[in-house]
């Protein structure tokens, strides 16, 4: 009888299991026993260089994050004696280690991303300076790996607002597909954290300065729907990496890139709960950068056009309401004086 | 005996009712959006059942004013052929005693003169208010059926037309809750010498003491009307 798997109670047991199975293989990522002494309160260095450093592992944290079920010496390989040397190498996320991808029996790694990442308008340009290739995002600065832990309750929820846009009413089915598996999605990140990442460095004036980039991005899609729909909670709306993508974010003039003109138009359309069968004029209309007389001067002299209309029409009101009322209490005035 | 006149018949008064009401509605659901960061419209958003519902709630409101305005026309329309009224007759037309007015208005205002200006039916700020609503409907509804469909609209339209709507229409929802709130209200509700409301409203009727402050040349006319008919 088919019918009962869907029985409440068998959704409660289902996860107490998965509960219960996650919180075992969170004790056994560290099977290792790292956490012996990273688990102590105090233990970190003093150097001149860097002042103290705690070396420790809180546990909880651990054992929430997404990669609870990766022993530590799968990231930091450079860890093979005891004690530690002084100097290691840093994690590089692209390394592969002993976690399988979900229904694949090859080990995992990130290098399809890396490599992504490496091409992208984020990669390293052997053209620019230490300095300046430094001050662009590598792995870490976006996968924090923080906003799946989930003891961040407040995060998980607006996360759950991104993964309701598609899975809503689903279910079971829809419990089981999502914990096997979230590996074909972008991110199960909500929206406005995407946002604010993204706008981290790109709505900041001076970071940005040192690139070759239109300094409007972050303020024009914000003045857009998306922007403020977003703001209002409207989850189905376009982020940052909708349009521009996770990895391979390149610039409009790279034929590879997602907002490139020849591509634009599939893009707008690559979700089934975005815009389906636009043509390519609506796609030219998705520029989010503020208008000017040199990128878009019929926008820009519109919008002037209303600033104009508005506080002329206003001036013109507002003048009129204080003279009419200015003869109402010169009336007043006059009345008592005669009196 | 002071009589009452009628100013506008009930099917005036109903236009004007299915205007204003789906005004405040758009407005109130609009508003939150073009504020999204502002705190006093949040609360209005959320009062409105968050965004989802106010989408839907801004859109059933705007297909009812859209609706009235249609009506609106083929009522002007239907009269204008049927009483074929001369260019004096039509007495919403912006005519050169307005000019006229303002200048005495203004006279007035300064204390230059202690006439106010005699009005016909429509005074120039009335005139105002009218073309104001007819030009803003236009832009409004316009800008916002583009925005309903943007992806059927720019199947035929260029691009920036998309972006166009969307700035005309937030634009001139600023201009049109200003020119309400500050203007319409100043001179139906706030005028001290009006204040708390002129009733007409919902009345239809201005007493002959209303007609002889506001409008006494059309009273003229009626009297003298009256007059030859006798």
């Amino acid at each position: 009888m088919p019918a009962t798997i869907y029985k409440p109670s068998t959704l409660i047991v289902l996860i107490f299991f998965l509960l219960t199975s996650l919180s075992v293989t969170a004790q056994q990522a560290d099977a290792e026993n790292c956490n012996l002494c990273h688990g102590l309160a105090l233990l970190g260095i003093a150097t001149p260089a860097d002042g103290l450093r705690s070396f420790e592992i809180t546990s909880d944290a651990y054992s929430h994050s997404t990669h609870r079920n990766v022993i530590c010496r799968d990231c930091h390989t450079d860890i093979n004696v005891f004690p530690h040397p002084e100097e290691v190498a840093k994690v590089q996320c692209y390394k592969s280690c002993h976690i399988t991808k979900p229904f694949a029996l090859t080990g995992y790694s990130h290098v399809e991303q890396a490599d992504a990442h490496a091409i992208s308008a984020h990669g390293f340009n052997p053209e620019y300076s230490e300095e300046k290739n430094a001050a662009k995002p590598d792995c870490k600065y976006c996968h924090s790996n923080t906003f799946r832990n989930v003891i961040n309750n407040e995060a998980l929820q607006e996360s759950s607002k991104h993964c309701v846009r598609c899975h809503e009413g689903e279910g079971l089915a829809g419990v089981i597909l999502h914990v096997s598996s979230h590996s074909g999605h972008r991110t199960a990140e909500a929206s406005i954290n995407v946002v604010e990442l993204c706008s981290s460095c790109h709505a900041d004036q001076g970071h940005m300065k040192q690139f070759d980039v239109n300094l409007t991005q972050v303020s024009g899609y914000e003045r857009q729907f998306h922007g403020k729909a977003l703001k209002r909670g409207l989850n189905e709306v376009a982020n940052c990496m909708d349009c521009h993508r996770n990895h391979l974010n390149l610039p409009a003039e790279d034929p590879n890139s997602s907002i490139h003109p020849n591509n634009i138009q599939q893009t707008c359309s690559a979700n089934s709960y975005c815009h389906s069968n636009v043509s390519s004029k609506f796609a030219a209309s998705a520029i989010h950068s503020a208008p000017t007389t040199q990128n878009n001067p019929i926008l820009f002299y519109v919008e002037w056009g209303f600033i104009i209309l508005t506080a002329g029409t206003m001036a013109l009101l507002f003048a009129h309401i204080f003279l009419d009322f200015g003869r109402w209490l010169g009336d007043i005035w006059m009345r008592r004086k005669e009196k | 005996m002071s009589q009452d006149y009628t100013r506008f018949t009930l099917s005036q008064r109903l236009q004007h009712i299915f205007m204003f009401v789906p005004f405040i509605i758009l407005v109130l659901t609009g508003f939150p959006i073009k504020f999204p960061e502002s705190e006093f419209w949040s609360f209005v958003m959320s009062a409105a059942g968050g965004i989802e519902n106010a989408r839907i709630i801004h859109r059933f409101a705007a297909a009812i004013m859209i609706l009235d305005f249609a009506y609106h026309i083929l009522y002007v329309g239907y009269n204008l052929i049927k009483k074929r009224p001369s260019l004096a007759e039509m007495h919403l037309l912006p005519n050169g005693r307005d000019g006229r007015n303002i200048k005495e208005n203004l006279k007035y205002f300064l204390f230059m003169s202690d006439e106010r200006p005699r009005f016909h039916k429509f005074s120039y700020i009335e005139k105002f208010d009218y073309w104001a609503v007819f030009w803003g409907m236009f832009i409004m509804a316009g800008s916002g059926i583009i925005l309903w469909f943007p992806v059927l609209f720019s199947k035929f339209l260029p691009g920036i037309v998309i972006q166009i709507a969307y700035i005309a229409h937030s634009d001139e929802a600023m201009l049109a809750l200003l020119a309400i709130i500050i203007w319409h209200f100043y001179n139906v509700h706030f005028n001290p010498r009006i204040w708390p409301a002129n009733k007409v409203w919902y009345k239809g009727t201005l007493s002959e003491e209303e007609m002889e402050y506001e409008h006494p040349l059309e009273l003229e006319e009626i009297k003298a009307r009256e007059e030859a008919s006798k």
